[in-house]
């Protein structure tokens, strides 16, 4: 008995501060997905579906988020496995660490200034006019889902890297000499224990960046000048210009159970590959 | 020191001490008549390092807030402010009207004055956000200097809620080193030509006021219909157009300086600057009309430093500062006493003052567009297809 | 492999390397260079509203990462070993709070509190006297609370998974030779999650600090340095920005470096992962 009274103590503030801040909010945004937009913009009680009714009128954003997200992840994961891959079995490991740090450091810089100096890398007076010089002609890449792409695998690069990086770290090596000894060739090698072996990581890493980027507005905002809308976009629309708080209580609620599919179908697909832990692999 | 305090009763110190406290007296008045400013004087004068800095007469804290448009103020009127009265101005720019609304309406917004647009008073008023301004603390608001048809707005049910700060137009900006020969006069040719040889060159607002509004001219609507037929062509309109647009945003001026944009909708004032530093860029006025617009100060409900906020609109409204102002927004001020201090090129520039003809073609806003959802729906599902 | 590697380094760091050198930029216009000065660090580091920004950012990731470790190492420890609906309900919530995307937590904390300050605040001003209630409204309060839900959930989750892999044995050898619980945990257990706990400290700290989704929302009058670098953005980019933008990366970079010095000297080698 006394055990789990202490228990209960030592799992109150948490508890307390999850429902408080978390189920309540959620909950605040169920009900206001129901109600109706007031006159001068916000809430009023109601109950309908209308709300839910008027959701294709977002459906181009939704697209967009829905394609470039699970686009940039996977464009996000080709450059970084090799990355990792290079880090983790081929760099000298006196250097290992220092060049993990410079991986991780871009990171740190906020990302609206990484994204503004895409602005002008991509703007007029940046590689457009390089391209021109070079005689391939005018090519407008600010402002385009190219450059926003561009900035979304840009910018969570460094968190891909890293799962990726601690997953192949964590291979027994002697796995891969038995492999050799046994006369695979090195590509089979790869692709039949490292790459197996990494998948976690590798899950880790973009189940991370993918939920990150279904919630993203930032970059479409200062990348897309305001063309190209994301989920993200739409919600900060809502809330903050249209004022339409019903509304968007309504798209945030669809953007959550997106994500609940999703993630949940993901994992199950992970566990039936391989059997991990979610807390483990979620590390 | 103590024997400086013995001069005046514990009671009566408290007493002083509270007046200050609730702001019925200045600090000037404290410190005289409790002797502290002697006291504190002499202390400083024996330890320079003691001295505290210029004691500002009026105390109004150390920052005011302000929530306003891009390109509108001087920073070297902020910088003159603060050095006057030891508050510095934190500035939060804002592309729409809409957004300063929702700001205000999730409460909290921590801004001391505002600069809201002629038609979004009464929407303030009725929604409780604003409050009246006590114009004994504006001593620079001369009421009978502004034009009225600029300052009327900002009276709602006979009480003054905001004073005037400039009125413009909404047309738009082109530069005319793309236009081959022939500039664009009206809406349906800004229209047209983004959808042929400017395209991907074209900017229109992320407000829905003036990009609604363009589209609705363009049929020769009006610029503040919300009637659902009318609406649902410009929406036509702006749906077919959106592909070759360079940008939805309100900030144009960095893309137009840099050559990205050609061609954008316009306000008055950055139509002025832009052309003052770069000639090529012309400023029109789309013959079918457009927006004529009066701005104006505000002061929200619960502003943390009201002191202040009365102190920056007070500074901003001298006429000295208000033409040092115009002179950089490029704005016309509906102050008659700027005109004897503004050059009589600024007086006389069409942009800024356009012919009678151009004038009465344009609309003042109607309130009726900050509250209409249908506006506010389209102008979203425009920017998300 | 070298040559990709590079070329990927060389990707990451271009964008910086144009912060950098235009943070060195003598002219007002973020895009032209128009010559060299360092009067923008200056500036940046004059500014009392950027030395604000960056005080509000450091004590909200503060006390956001202590709560978030407090509480967050007593849920684990509470958690370890729980099976049943408390245990399910428990993994419910901390798989919604890191699924949901910080938009919706940012939005949905909005309106939560918005609308409750708006029941509580008129009924506040009833109880007290004469313009003296005490009105709630967002700030650093709604920052740290909101900041310190996801980062209880980031330590949760290391914590439960070093836990798991804990050998018990110490702990039961502890127990059979009469130390009483909580002196077990004391020197036992604590010592052998810290660096867990330490982890997730920083974690929560880095995360709350670089936030600005969440911050966007909640933060109501207060601003962090991210809200700061945003407004200047729409304000007008000046190089102060630059300028601040590269002081953050070199002092991030230096405590990284510091770290991974000082964490070398140590006893024994982390998994290379405590960022």
């Amino acid at each position: 008995m006394q055990r789990r009274l202490s228990t209960w103590l030592l799992l109150a503030p948490a508890g307390v501060w999850f429902a408080v801040m978390l189920v309540l909010p959620l909950c605040f945004v169920l009900v206001f997905s129901f109600g109706e937009r007031a006159p001068a913009g916000g809430y009023v009680p109601a109950f309908t579906f209308a709300q839910y009714a008027n959701l294709p009128a977002r459906g181009t954003a939704f697209l967009n988020t829905l394609m470039l997200a699970p686009l940039g992840t996977l464009l996000s994961l080709l450059i970084a496995y090799p990355l990792a891959y290079f880090l983790a079995m081929r760099s000298d490991p006196k250097w290992r660490t220092l060049l993990l740090i410079l991986v991780i450091v871009p990171f740190w810089t906020s990302i609206l200034i990484r994204s503004y100096a895409w602005i002008f890398i991509l703007g007029g007076q940046g590689l457009p006019a390089v391209i021109e010089w070079l005689g391939f002609g005018q090519v407008r890449l600010i402002n385009t889902p190219f450059a926003v792409l561009t900035g979304i695998v840009y910018g969570y690069l460094p968190l891909m890297v890293l799962p990726i990086f601690v997953s192949l770290e964590r291979l027994d090596k002697r796995l891969l000499e038995a492999s050799a000894d046994l006369g695979a060739p090195p590509l089979r090698s790869f692709l039949q224990v490292t790459l197996p072996l990494s998948l976690p990581g590798v899950a880790t890493g973009c189940m991370l960046v993918f939920i990150l980027l279904m919630g993203e507005f930032l970059i479409p905002a200062m990348l897309g000048g305001g063309k190209v809308f994301f989920i993200g976009n739409a919600l900060v629309d809502l809330f903050l210009q249209s004022r339409n708080w019903a509304f968007g209580a309504a798209v945030a609620v669809t953007l959550v159970v997106i994500m609940l599919v999703t993630v949940s179908l993901y994992m199950w697909l992970m566990r039936r590959m391989g059997g991990q832990r979610d807390d483990v692999a979620m590390m | 020191m103590t024997d400086k305090i013995d001069h005046i009763s514990r009671q009566k110190f408290m007493e002083e001490m509270r007046r200050y406290q609730k702001g019925s007296v200045t600090r000037r008045h404290f410190l005289g008549v409790t002797g502290l400013g002697a006291a504190t004087a002499v202390l400083g004068a024996a330890m320079p390092g003691l001295m505290a800095r210029p004691a500002f007469a009026q105390g109004i804290g150390d920052r005011a807030v302000l929530a306003t448009w891009p390109n509108y103020h001087d920073v070297a009127n902020f910088d003159a402010f603060a050095a006057e009265t030891g508050a510095a101005v934190q500035v939060n720019v804002f592309g729409s009207n809409e957004e300063m609304l929702a700001k205000l309406q999730a409460g909290g917004s921590g801004w001391d004055v505002f600069v809201p647009t002629n038609y979004t008073i009464t929407t303030y008023v009725e929604q409780d956000l604003i409050e009246p301004l006590d114009l004994a603390l504006l001593p620079n608001y001369d009421a009978a200097s502004f034009d009225q048809r600029f300052a009327g707005p900002g009276t709602v049910d006979g009480k003054i809620y905001a004073v005037p700060k400039n009125w413009g137009t909404t047309g738009f900006a082109v530069n005319t080193n793309h236009t081959g020969g022939t500039t664009p006069a009206t809406w349906k040719e800004f229209f047209d030509r983004t959808q042929t040889d400017f395209s991907g060159r074209t900017m229109v607002h992320d407000y829905q006021l003036t990009t609604i509004g363009a589209a609705l001219k363009a049929f020769g609507y009006s610029f503040n219909s919300v009637d659902p037929a009318e609406l649902a062509k410009a929406e036509e309109l702006l749906l077919a157009t959106k592909p070759h647009l360079f940008a939805i945003s309100s900030d144009y001026q960095p893309s137009m300086r840099s050559g990205d944009a050609w061609m954008t909708i316009c306000w008055t004032g950055d139509g002025k600057q832009l052309n003052r530093d770069m000639p090529e860029i012309v400023y029109v006025l789309g013959r079918e009309g457009g927006e004529l617009w009066s701005d104006f100060y505000a002061i929200p409900k619960g502003a943390p430093h009201r002191d202040a906020a009365y102190a920056l609109i007070n500074f901003l409204l001298k006429p000295e500062v208000n033409a040092k102002e115009a002179l950089f927004h490029g704005y016309p001020v509906p102050d008659a006493r700027l005109n004897a201090l503004l050059p009589p090129e600024v007086l006389n520039d069409p942009i800024l003052y356009p012919a009678a003809d151009l004038l009465n073609a344009l609309e003042f806003g109607a309130a009726a567009t900050l509250t209409d959802p249908n506006r506010a729906e389209l102008m979203a599902r425009f920017k998300s297809a | 492999m070298r040559l990709y590697a590079a070329a990927v380094f060389a990707f990451l760091y271009l964008p910086i390397a144009v912060i950098a050198i235009f943070s060195f930029n003598a002219g007002t216009h973020a895009s032209q260079f128009t010559g060299f000065s360092v009067q923008w660090y200056g500036k940046a580091l004059s500014n009392p509203f950027v030395m604000e920004a960056l005080w509000t950012s450091f004590i909200v990731a503060l006390c956001s990462a202590v709560i978030a470790s407090v509480f967050g190492t007593m849920a684990a420890l509470a958690l370890q070993g729980m099976t049943g609906r408390v245990r399910m309900v428990a993994d419910a919530l901390i798989y919604v709070a890191v699924m949901v995307p910080g938009i919706v937590i940012g939005i949905a904390t909005l309106i939560a509190l918005v609308t409750l300050f708006g029941w509580i605040n008129p009924f506040l001003a009833l109880l007290a006297p004469e313009g003296q209630a005490p009105q709630l409204s967002m700030g650093y309060g709604s920052l740290i609370a909101a900041h310190a839900l996801f980062s209880m959930s980031l330590v949760i989750i290391i914590l439960r998974a070093r836990l798991a892999g804990m050998d018990r044995s110490l702990m039961e050898a502890s127990a059979d030779l009469y130390a009483p619980p909580f002196a077990t945990f004391r020197q036992v257990t604590l010592p052998l999650i810290f660096p867990g706990i330490l982890a997730g400290f920083l974690l929560s700290f880095t995360f709350s600090f670089d936030d600005f989704i969440i911050a966007f929302f909640v933060a109501g009058s207060e601003t962090t340095l991210p809200i700061y670098v945003f407004s200047s953005i729409r304000r007008g980019v000046t190089p102060e920005i630059n300028a601040i933008g590269t002081m953050v990366l070199i002092v991030s970079l230096l405590l990284l470096v510091t770290a991974q010095v000082i964490l070398r000297r140590g006893p024994k080698k982390e998994g290379g992962d405590a960022a």
